[in-house]
Formats: structure tokens, sequence, C-alpha cells
């Protein structure tokens, strides 16, 4: 087990700059997401990480190691590909010992059919069943041993991709979208299962995924990428309460949070929609936008700020989201209600909808978010008058 | 009750449907069906009779004579030549050609640039004629005037010749009677065979190798494969299994026919003491020079045995062995 340290890695195809000086500090034992939209260089960095690709300037290193110019083979780590990339012509008990065959036995024990009468093979192939047995029972696929790849459902391979992976002990995990070829509902099965099995292992993990909610669900920590930068890296929690950016705020969390763009006057005072916020801004910041996530916005009386239509309903069973067209709004409004909110929220109701400013995330016109705000004594209703 | 008990759709509909579909079925597959019994398996039957007999063409009858035509092939010694010139053929032929496909579509594989171009290069051969290209061999290989030994001569009396012995020898021996010389004669042929032959194997394996997943080399190299021959071992070679068992099938069974070199450098006798005698000349020159038919029927139904027995081979491996689903 260790520690993986990335000193600003820069990647470039040809002209096109791909990473951007990335830098990121990941703990032993600690499980980190990479997320972000498709092309924004995550799986790029995996990569890099494991020695696949080789980066344009920055250094990798694992374990305090600088392995820069080390190849993937020599880097000590494991990776589950997206597409499991087992090996069709072994079983499955077979592809989980290639790892441990191709480091533990000499080119001549390895041999085929003779190879197993070299001095020293028959102990060494005994430990490496004994591994291979150990890592199926782990993750309980230890009656598939002796099936090809071709036989297994999708959730057996991605299995066997793991074992391939945890059966010996590398120094992090590399996982490169691993659940993207599952269905639904394999997929929430097995989020859960990798996170336990993190923290059974106490190992490193670095996982790509474009999907938010594995993200959000099984990491540490996740690394919020965009157009070959980290925007953020924070705990999910963090991530999804206090964003740094806008564009973090809005790939993080399902629906999107609602932006609204707000004035500012002289003194930095916001409001929405001719509404004040009761909420003020250093002066001079321009370009103000607020994000709203679903949640914040709650049901109120009229007079609110937000009044619109129900435009839409998408009922979960746990919670309802209602998209609200409101007049003078391009986008719809997003809003949580609980079940026995339906009386009130159904298909073209009109609602008004309210919430607290301190709630709001405030971002500047280029996206960066305002944490120098300060809350105006009186209510807003009141200083409108 | 009475509803629930009525098939549905009633047993006379159904069978009339299906009698209809079965109708239609055979009159669709009938033309294919004829055309197949009339063309391969009829003059097959009829060259299973007449290896029996000892029709001549133009004769208005002929005699049973059971299995005498067999028995000649398997005691005479012309015929055992055949088959040790067949055999040599296939058997030096397939292998150096399959390995030398391989070995070239690897290659191309490798490269980034002139893909095309050595592509191109390697798969002339196949398309050329080859009567033609026998012809040009024939000038290549000439004891005298030909390019081959020509080469040869220049490295008489330098360093070549020391490292050399065979070399040597033919310097001071004269330089060999490529096609002339019952030593050398079928290994000339073999080798036509071969460069004639491999581009199609190259261009085989090369469709092969592009189904070859990319990130199951990233697995191997992860997985501590760290030579291009254990990458090799554990990755394309398994992959190209189902190419591989098409490839040798196909290559075997155009080794087994080669007919065309041997006419083109011997259209008499099949090569210094008949040492190229293959299969399918002994089936022109029985069947058709000599009109023997009794006996060329013979040798076509033992040559088809052979294709035969490939073929399931080729069947059996397959559908047991390198087709991983």
């Amino acid at each position: 087990m260790a520690g993986v340290a990335l000193r600003s890695i820069t990647k470039d195809f040809g002209d096109t700059r791909v990473l951007r000086g990335i830098s990121l500090d990941i703990a032993e034992g600690e499980f980190v997401s990479l997320v972000g939209p498709s092309g924004c260089g995550k799986s790029t960095l995996l990569r890099i990480i494991a020695g696949l690709e080789a980066q344009s300037s920055g250094s990798v290193v694992i374990g305090g190691e600088d392995v820069s110019g080390l190849r993937a083979a020599d880097r000590n780590l494991s990776m589950v590909f997206q597409s499991y990339a087992l090996y069709p012509h072994l079983t499955v008990g077979e592809n989980i010992a290639v790892p441990l065959r191709m480091r533990r036995l000499s080119a001549a024990q390895r041999f085929p059919g003779l190879g197993r009468l070299m001095p020293g093979a028959r102990g060494r192939n005994r430990e490496i069943a004994d591994a291979v047995s150990e890592a199926a029972r782990t993750l309980e696929i230890d009656m598939l041993l002796d099936r090809k790849p071709a036989h297994l459902s999708g959730g057996q391979r991605q299995r066997v991709a793991l074992g391939r992976a945890l059966v010996r002990q590398p120094a992090a995990f590399l996982l490169d979208e691993p659940l993207s070829n599952l269905d639904a509902k394999l997929r929430v099965h097995t989020r859960a299962e990798i996170a336990e099995l993190h923290r059974r292992l106490g190992a490193t993990f670095v996982y790509v995924t474009h999907d938010q909610v594995e993200a959000m669900t099984m990491s540490n920590r996740i690394a919020v990428m965009m157009g070959g930068e980290i925007l953020q890296c924070a705990p999910p929690d963090e991530v999804y309460d206090d964003p740094d950016d806008l564009r973090v705020a809005e790939f993080i969390g399902s629906p999107k949070i609602n932006v609204f763009t707000v004035t500012s006057d002289a003194d930095g005072r916001l409001s929405l929609m001719g509404h004040p916020l009761g909420i003020a801004v250093p002066q001079g910041t321009e370009g103000v936008r607020i994000g709203l996530r679903p949640e914040a916005l709650y049901l109120a009386d009229a007079g609110a700020p937000l009044v619109g239509r129900v435009a839409h309903l998408e009922n979960l069973g746990s919670d309802i989201f209602a998209q609200v067209a409101v007049a003078g709004l391009n986008q719809r409004v997003v809003v949580r209600g609980t079940p026995s909110m339906r009386t009130k929220l159904h298909l073209d109701a009109t609602v008004a909808l309210s919430f607290d400013p301190a709630s709001a995330l405030i971002f500047d016109a280029e996206g960066k978010r305002v944490r120098d705000q300060r809350a105006l004594a009186s209510t807003p209703q009141r200083e409108a008058v | 009750m009475a509803v629930l008990d009525t098939p549905w759709p009633p047993a006379n509909i159904a069978t009339e449907a299906y009698k209809r579909q079965r109708r239609t079925a055979w009159m669709l597959a009938g033309p294919a069906l004829v055309l197949m019994v009339v063309i391969l398996l009829v003059p097959v039957g009829i060259a299973a009779i007449l290896s029996v007999t000892n029709y001549s063409l133009g004769n208005p009858g002929f005699d049973w004579v059971g299995f005498d035509n067999y028995e000649k092939l398997l005691t005479r010694s012309s015929y055992e030549k055949m088959f040790t010139a067949t055999f040599t053929y296939v058997l030096t032929v397939v292998p150096i050609s399959v390995g030398l496909g391989l070995g070239a579509a690897l290659l191309i594989n490798s490269l980034t640039r002139f893909r095309d171009l050595y592509k191109t290069i390697y798969f002339l051969p196949v398309m050329a004629t080859l009567i033609a290209m026998a012809i040009a061999w024939e000038f290549m290989l000439h004891p005298t005037i030909g390019a081959v030994n020509q080469t040869l001569a220049k490295g008489c009396g330098t360093w070549v010749q020391s490292l050399w012995p065979w070399l040597a020898r033919h310097c001071t021996e004269g330089m060999p009677l490529w096609l002339g010389d019952k030593r050398y004669a079928i290994w000339a042929v073999c080798f036509v065979g071969i460069w004639q032959g491999f581009g199609f194997n190259m261009v085989l394996y090369l469709a092969g190798l592009t189904s070859v997943h990319r990130e199951l080399y990233h697995a191997a190299e992860i997985d501590g494969a760290r030579s291009g021959w254990e990458r090799f071992r554990l990755v394309t070679w398994p992959a190209l299994g189902p190419t591989t068992v098409f490839v040798v099938t196909i290559s075997s069974i155009r080794a087994f026919q080669v007919f065309d070199t041997i006419e083109a450098f011997y259209p008499i006798g099949a090569g210094p003491g008949k040492s190229a005698y293959v299969m399918m000349f002994a089936i022109y020159e029985k069947g058709v020079e000599q009109n023997l038919i009794g006996i060329g029927s013979a040798i076509t139904m033992l040559f088809l045995g052979f294709v035969l027995m490939i073929t399931m081979i080729q069947r059996w491996l397959v559908e047991r062995k390198v087709h991983y689903g």
C-alpha cells in the first residue's frame, strides 16, 4: 500500500493540451474519485498514473518514489478496465493467476507443460493457486474458477477483473469506469461492494467515473475534473455543499442545481427578479449568479421571489422533483418535494417558491465562488417596502 | 369450457399453414439443392464409381476391377513418389507460409507509416498468375544465366565462402541446377509456393489482428508481461486462434492442390526422377494425358479424402478449441 502523488502533470496530444498541470496528493489508503464529463482528461490521467501513457511533463510519485520513468509493469499497480479486459482463452482461475504467474514464476517455469517440472515451480504454483482461491473467495466467485469469461454475466466478469487486480498486493488500485457496463441495479449493488472492499483492504483506490453518484457514494475525496484541470478536490459532502466553482456545482448533484442570474446594486446588495435577497457581495462584483439546490427551495405563500407553474413532475417515491416554469426565466426551476406535498405539487399547479438566502451559493462572472458575502440585518421583504 | 378446450390456432389451420410454409421452403431451396447435386455430388459419385473400373474415355465399355486401382496407389513406387512429393510440399509450405504470413502481419501491424505499401508488395505475388510467376522463377533459377546463381557466384572467393561451406563446395563444383537436380527440385517448387502464398496468409492475419482488443495489451502490461514475446503469448496468439485455424486449413488445401508451378517447371515427367510428382499432377497425367480414367479417379478420391480430413479437423478445432464463446 502506498500513496500516490501527482506533480504538475501535463499531457499534449499534438497541439491539444488535454491535461493542464494536474497536482494531486492521494494519501495511503484513500479512495479518490476522478469525476468529470467525457473528454475532461480523467481517463488519460489514470493511464498516466498506471504508466500506460507518458505525461508530457510533470511527475508521478508512488509511495514516495518517483516512478515517472518506470514502465507500467514495474509500477506495482493493479488496474480494472472498463471492458474488464479478461483474457478470453483462460479460465477465471487462470485469469486471476496471470499477474502472479508473470511476477513470481520465471520464464522457464511458465513454459507450457514442461514449466511445471522446473525446480521450484511446484511450490510457487501452489502459492499462486492458494492466492487465487483466496481472492475468489473474497469476491464470492470461487464456484466460477473453471469457466471461461464468455460464459459469465457482466457482473461476474467485473468481479473476475477485480479478482485479478486484488490477487497480489499492489501499491494502489486504479479503476477505470468499472461499473459503466453493468445494468442499473447491479451497479448500485457493486458500488457498495467496491466501497466495502476498499474499507476491508485499506488500500489506495483511484477511481475514474463520469457518474457523479458513484463518486459521491464511494469516495473519501472527489476530484472534479473539467477541461484538463482539477476544479476541486474535497470530500463528497464538501463538493456538494460548498463547491468552489459553478461548473462543480452544476456537475455534482442530481437533479442539477438551479442557477439564477441576480442583480447587484452599488453596495453589492443582491436581488433576484426584483426581490432583494438580503445578502450582499463585495462592491464591484459583477455578473453574479446564485445556485440553489432543489432541496433549498420550498413552497411558500404568494409574494415569494419565484412564482410559476408546475410543468413536469418526476415522482421517485421517496422524493418528488417538480420542474416549475417561472415567467422571465429561460430554464425551469427544479424543486424537491416530499410525498406529502403531492396535493400541492401537481401538473399545472401554480406554486410560489422561496428559499433561505444563506443556502444560496454565490458565483461571480467567471463562475468562481464568492465566499465574501454578508447577510443584511433586515429581512428582504421589509427592505423592499 | 368448450372454448378453452379448443386450441388456438385450430389444428387444421395450423397444419395448413405449416404445410404451405414447408412447400415454400422446398421451392426456395430447390434450385440450389438441384445444382449442388448435379454439379457437386453426382461428379463425386461418378468419380467414386470410375475409380473401381478400368474405364478410358472413348471406350464403349469398362470392366469392374474392384480396388485394384487403390492397390496400385499403395504399392507402386511411382505413387510412393507421389505421396512423398505431396507431403513434402504440404508439410514445408504450410508451416513456413503460415509463419511468414503471421510474422509479416505482426511487423506491418506495428508500423505507423507505409503500411499499405508493404501490404501491397507482399500481396502482389498472390494476385499474379502463378504460371507466369513460375516462368519468371524458372529464369531466376536458371543454372547459368539465372539471378540466383549469379548472386551466389558473387560470394565465391570472399569471406562469405569461408563462413558457408555449402557455397564453398559449389564454387568449386559449379552452381546447383536448382530445377534439374533431384535433391533441389521439390524444394525449389516449395520455395515458389511459399513466396506466392504467404502474402495471402498475411492479409488474413492482418484482418485477425484488428479484432484483438487493445485494452488486453494494457491489461497484460499491468499484469507484468514485460516483453513483446510475453504479450504475444498472452494476448495476440490466443486471439488469433480462429484466424490460425482458418489460415492453416486454407493453406493446406491450396498446398494439396499445387499444380501450375510443376506444370510450368516440368511439363513432362514432374521433375527429375519424379521428385515433384504431386497428386494434382498425377491426376492430370493419368486421367487427362494418359486417359487412364480409373486410376485418375482413384487418386482424385484419395485427394478428396485428404481435403475432407483437413476440413473436419478445422471444424472440430473451431467448435471445440479456439472459439472461447
